[in-house]
């Protein structure tokens, strides 16, 4: 959905709360703008001779039209800022949907804090202009029109319009200083972060300062970034504060002319006393919605950017789909791929080169490979994180770009590299796929995957929260919760490991590898990794060198081959280091 | 004030209020004459906006109200209303400029201060305090302690000033209806106190609720693959509609409050400029007193209400501003753990800037636990010969690393000895000690700057032919030459422009650059392919020639041909000696070699 058409259904389901919200600013500047005439009218009965009834009389007047006011500007407000802030949760809602549709190219092409910009300033800005913005211009428009109204009807053209002059340059002046005013404290945030991440680089690396001895460098590198941030305050003070001066100088000097216009009217008769009162009051009332102008026309400009940003994001398409007639029916789980070549989109490099695997029901296949070898993404295009050409990874024989993307996944159990977990409990994390399992399911995954034993000692044992993104856990952990996630899925035809255990010790490694082999039951396994090891019950093992597979065969046929499989082994084994002093 | 949203870390303590208002003076001591100036402008300003309603009140009184105005009178007053208008804002211009002046300086000085002090401190300080504290310490706590000076301090003077200045010139033009007046004072002071209140909590609720919020989004835009592949975007959607609802209620709810408080400001406005209108001008019936005058009073009225406000809004800004003058006020009172000697052990350096010292290591019966009770090394005694090459092996956690930071003093030994050279290590200056040796950690620090900066660690006395020099050794200028602009090449600290094995290369070219005697080697990690590991194994080499080089191996054939191999277990050496003799011992040594391969080539 655009935004604008977003907009559009929101305004158009709830137009009649907009028609009262401006129906009641409106009246209520009605209402606010007799409050000078009626004082102006008081000071004459006043000069005229006047009995204590008639004073009585204006006083309540006065408070009358305050309290309608009041109550009227209210209303209209808290209508307008209440839907504004309905208007934003839509839009977050939308916003949120539209990013769980998108595939994984796109979260690639963009960082988080990207992303979050969005959410942070676009969605704010976007409400900011429906609530303050259309506030604060109607407010504008109608007091100015009012007061103009009153002034014009009630007191004096001339002087109106003399008067006036100097306050018709306040929104020039907002318009044009308004954008100045951003740049330069946008600098002041720029230079901000770059000293609070100098400051992060510096305590991070506090080991390699502290060994080196070099606390004055990293002082004086520190200093530099804070006198930056000195000097930028004060650009931004400079402008501010004449911004600040300019606009009380403006209505200053049309008050001036006022004072002497009317003070010469008064005494010409032209107008009366009270007339003059009233007057300066109404002077003093323009200059607020002539401010509002100003600023008004600045949040929308910001607002328009956003919205178009908006626009854009919501513009993108998911790039992985389900296929028009997806094929459905029990698997068995035996993948097939055959011939397959891959580049990243926009890019020319092949990653992978003409890579043939089969891989039968049940069966265990280890990946090898130097980094950048390419297999990581052959696990990934088997998940459709990235489509892979048509025709080159078969499922049961069947194309898996012919399946339902839910249902592919639903077959496959995965461990990915990194082992992202959520900041939740650490039993949410293990039941991530399926919330509602029994507590002994979820402790049977862990003890698969031996994370039980560290469970049970937590504060909370299997309700223990993790904290952002598991800090709490060690990176071994972290893999082992992972792995036990994955696990639980205990349906599932497949099992990929993306080196889902380097960061465990080799003990555990054993061990998890002796309860994988009973887990696993009759699902498909395939697993990548750095450190051959990890490999020891694999059926079959393909090693990859730049994206095509140069040599396939188990752990000892690959041995005796002595190609790149035998040196990566005797590297490890250390056979051909030698270290001296 | 009691501190209750720490939820990582040890708390850092906290000054009182007292404290950190004596040291926030402190900090302003050389600016008193500034502020004095400050001040004076500001009675300046407040001045010329209370003189302006009197000047329009003289307008119609003296010169309207006459049976025979004349104009001449008017016109003086009029250039009198503009000159007194253009002398306050000119004043209000210099005098906020010379405030944030001074004001910004505090906080910079501040801010070196709070930097160079963390700096200083053990390590120990930094195990237990989240890193994402200090920095909020440095950067947000400075902020708001800068408005302390530049709002809260304007606010008090400015805004009282205007209070003052308002009541006085009330009294001067008639002292009755001035003291009825006053009594609108308690009631705008008690509808800001208690809707102040208000707001600030329903504000704290909401920000507390925007920024999970937003810690979930960011949290799921980073894990969005993994939500996917485990289908469970109705989930995840869901938790966010929740969070979503509560930050509106909480949003729509701050609103409806200052929608309120407003209005209710504005209301008392209003009424009591009725309010004026009746006392006044039953006053002007009696002839007590003079239209224009009622006219003045009518602005005056007005003129309460905004400094009040100002004032109490700026209340919470003086109570956010105590509470981080608290804070970092904790930071700077933490004293540096590990002090130097008072009679250090001078080292002679030669002119290549290296120590003249052997580089001989000894562990004589040392303990240490980083917590009370907890023993994480225990009685462990060895000695390494001067340029010798030695390994330290064992499973996680065994006390590897612990060793290497007592030898380098970012702990101090409970029990026991270290000597370098025979010399208790504690005898010698930090700064020398640590340049006589070097470390290489396992995670490499990049900054964001060139690489040879990076290699130098930005220090300007290192030359680029040293930088250049140090690489070459190291076998990092391969790498080097064929990135974009090569050694002025610029690396980013988060971005991954390097590879971990390239990193890896850099911390050696880094290491000797500063020629270290004692070559310390935390080594890579596990997910270092083998074939680059090849590389650094050869680089390593290199880079241990000439000086005493210990190595806390996580593959074994790294140590495979080390002089002696070091095999820890639960904070104790267990075993030592070459391969080949630990080999033929057949004890742990022997168990963690065959674990480490595949079960059919394990024998070796």
């Amino acid at each position: 959905m655009k935004p604008q058409d977003l907009m559009r259904s929101f305004l158009g389901s709830h137009r009649w709360a907009y028609v009262l919200a401006i129906v009641a600013i409106g009246g209520a500047e009605f209402l606010q703008v007799q409050i000078p005439h009626v004082l102006g009218q008081f000071i004459n009965r006043l000069k005229a001779g006047a009995t204590p009834y008639t004073v009585e009389h204006y006083a309540l007047a006065l408070a009358f039209f305050a309290a309608c006011y009041v109550v009227a500007f209210g209303l209209g407000q808290l209508l307008m800022g209440q839907l504004a802030r309905m208007m934003e949760y839509d839009v977050r809602q939308v916003l949120f949907r539209h990013w769980e549709r998108l595939s994984s190219h796109y979260f690639q092409q963009h960082s988080v804090g990207d992303l979050l910009n969005h959410t942070l300033t676009d969605v704010t800005r976007v409400r900011q202009a429906l609530s303050q913005g259309i506030n604060q211009m109607s407010q504008a428009v109608f007091l100015f029109a009012a007061t103009l109204y009153m002034t014009l009807g009630t007191i004096n053209v001339e002087l109106t319009l003399l008067s006036l002059l100097p306050l018709l340059l306040i929104p020039a002046v907002i318009v044009a200083m308004g954008p100045r005013v951003r740049m330069r404290s946008r600098r002041v945030q720029e230079a901000l972060s770059d000293m609070a991440e100098r400051a992060e680089e510096s305590f991070l690396a506090i080991r390699l300062i502290k060994a080196t001895s070099n606390e004055d460098t990293e002082n004086g590198r520190f200093a530099g970034l804070a006198n930056e941030v000195l000097a930028r305050q004060m650009k931004l003070v400079e402008l501010n504060t004449l911004f600040q001066a300019i606009l009380p100088m403006l209505s200053g000097i049309a008050f001036t002319v006022g004072l002497l216009l009317g003070g010469y009217d008064v005494i010409h008769h032209v107008i009366s006393l009270g007339g003059f009162v009233a007057f300066s009051a109404y002077l003093a009332m323009m200059v607020q919605p002539l401010m509002q102008f100003g600023r008004v026309i600045n949040t929308f400009q910001n607002a328009s950017a956003s919205l178009v940003r908006l626009q854009v994001l919501l513009r993108v398409e998911p790039t992985i789909v389900d296929p028009a007639e997806p094929v459905r029916r029990d698997w068995r789980g035996e993948v097939t791929i055959t011939h397959l070549t891959y580049r990243y989109p926009g890019s020319d490099a092949r990653v992978l080169d003409d890579a043939t695997v089969h891989i039968p029901r049940g069966s265990v296949l280890g990946i090898v490979g130097r980094t950048g070898a390419g297999k990581t993404t052959l696990l990934n295009l088997i998940l459709r994180d990235y489509d892979p050409p048509p025709g080159t990874i078969a499922l049961d024989g069947t194309d898996i770009l012919d399946l339902r993307l839910e249902d592919l996944r639903e077959l496959i159990a995965y461990v990915p590299q990194d082992g992202f977990l959520f900041s939740a409990t650490i039993g949410e994390n293990i039941a991530f796929s399926m919330p509602l399992v029994v507590p002994e399911a979820v402790e049977r995954a862990a003890s698969q995957s031996h994370i039980l034993d560290a469970i049970r000692e937590m504060p909370d044992g299997i309700h223990t929260e993790i904290g952002e993104r598991g800090v709490t856990l060690s990176g071994g952990q972290r893999q082992r919760t992972a792995i036990a996630r994955a696990l639980i899925k205990s349906d599932a035809r497949l099992l990929i490991l993306d080196d889902s255990l380097s960061a465990v010790d080799t003990r555990t490694e054993t061990d998890i590898l002796r309860v994988l082999r009973r887990a696993r039951g009759r699902k498909t396994t395939i697993i990548a990794a750095h450190r051959l090891s990890a490999l020891r019950d694999a059926d079959h093992i393909i090693v990859l060198d730049h994206g095509a597979v140069v040599e396939r065969g188990t752990h000892e046929e690959l041995l005796r081959a002595g190609g790149l499989y035998a040196e990566l082994f005797r590297i490890q084994m250390g056979e051909e280091v030698g270290v001296h002093a | 004030m009691p501190e209750t949203d720490w939820d990582e870390g040890r708390e850092i303590r906290m000054t009182d209020s007292r404290t950190a208002l004596t040291r926030l003076v402190g900090y302003a001591q050389p600016h008193v004459k500034g502020l004095l100036v400050v001040v004076g402008l500001a009675v300046l300003y407040v001045g010329a906006q209370v003189l302006q309603p009197w000047l329009v009140q003289l307008v119609i009184d003296k010169d309207l109200l006459v049976p025979h105005p004349a104009f001449e009178p008017i016109l003086l007053l009029a250039l009198l209303y503009l000159g007194v208008t253009l002398v306050g804002l000119g004043a209000n211009l210099v005098q906020n400029r010379r405030l944030q002046w001074i004001g910004q300086r505090i906080v910079r000085n501040m801010r070196q201060d709070l930097f160079s002090h963390v700096e200083s401190l053990a390590m120990r300080f930094f195990d237990t305090h989240a890193t994402g504290r200090l920095i909020t310490n440095v950067s947000s706590d400075t902020t708001n302690v800068s408005m302390f000076f530049t709002q809260f301090l304007l606010s008090v003077i400015q805004d009282g000033m205007m209070l003052l200045l308002v009541m006085g010139a009330m009294l001067a033009l008639n002292w009755q209806l001035a003291l009825m007046s006053f009594l609108v004072i308690p009631v705008i002071v008690l509808i800001s106190v208690l809707f102040r209140k208000k707001l600030h909590q329903s504000y704290q609720y909401t920000r507390t609720q925007f920024s999970r919020l937003i810690g979930y989004t960011a949290e799921n835009l980073g894990g969005m693959r993994i939500t996917q592949i485990f289908h469970q975007e109705r989930k995840q959607f869901q938790l966010h509609t929740e969070l979503n609802r509560r930050y509106t209620g909480g949003n729509i709810n701050e609103y409806r409050w200052s929608v309120l408080f407003n209005r209710s400001f504005d209301a008392l406005g209003n009424l009591s400029v009725a309010l004026m209108v009746w006392l006044g001008g039953l006053a002007v019936l009696h002839h007590g007193i003079e239209i224009g005058v009622l006219f003045a009073f009518t602005s005056y009225i007005r003129q309460f209400f905004q400094p009040i406000n100002s004032l109490t809004q700026n209340w919470n800004t003086l109570q956010s501003s105590l509470v981080s003058a608290e804070r970092i006020g904790g930071v700077l009172l933490e004293e540096p753990e590990i002090q130097d000697a008072a009679d250090p052990v001078p080292v002679r350096w030669d002119r290549d800037g290296r120590a003249a010292v052997r580089g001989e290591v000894a562990f004589d019966h040392v303990s240490f636990g980083y917590v009370p009770n907890q023993t994480v090394l225990q009685d462990v005694t060895f000695a390494v010969p001067p340029q010798s090459f030695v390994g330290f092996v064992g499973e996680t956690g065994a006390g590897k690393s612990t060793l290497m930071g007592l030898l380098t003093r970012f702990y101090d030994v409970q029990q026991g000895h270290i000597t370098v050279d025979g010399v208790d290590i504690h005898r010698y200056r930090q700064h020398e000690l640590h340049r006589m040796m070097a470390i290489v950690q396992q995670d490499v620090n990049i900054f964001s700057g060139t690489v040879a900066d990076n290699i130098r660690l930005f220090r300007p006395d290192v030359t680029d032919q040293a930088v250049q020099e140090a690489a070459e050794i190291a076998g990092a200028d391969e790498f080097i030459r064929k990135l974009p602009g090569g050694y002025e090449a610029w690396l980013r600290a988060k971005g991954a422009n390097l590879s971990l094995g390239q990193r890896q290369l850099l911390a050696f070219a880094r290491a000797l650059t500063f020629n270290p005697k004692i070559l310390i080697l935390d080594e890579a990690t596990a997910s270092l392919d083998s074939h680059t590991e090849m590389v650094l194994q050869r680089g390593l080499t290199r880079i241990a020639e000439g000086r005493t080089t210990l190595v806390i191996a996580h593959r074994l054939s790294t140590v495979r041909d080390a002089d002696l191999i070091f095999v820890m277990d639960q904070g104790q050496i267990v075993e030592r000696g070459s391969h080949q003799h630990l080999m033929a011992q057949d004890g742990l040594y022997a168990d963690l070699v065959h674990r480490s391969v595949p079960d059919t080539m394990a024998a070796l």
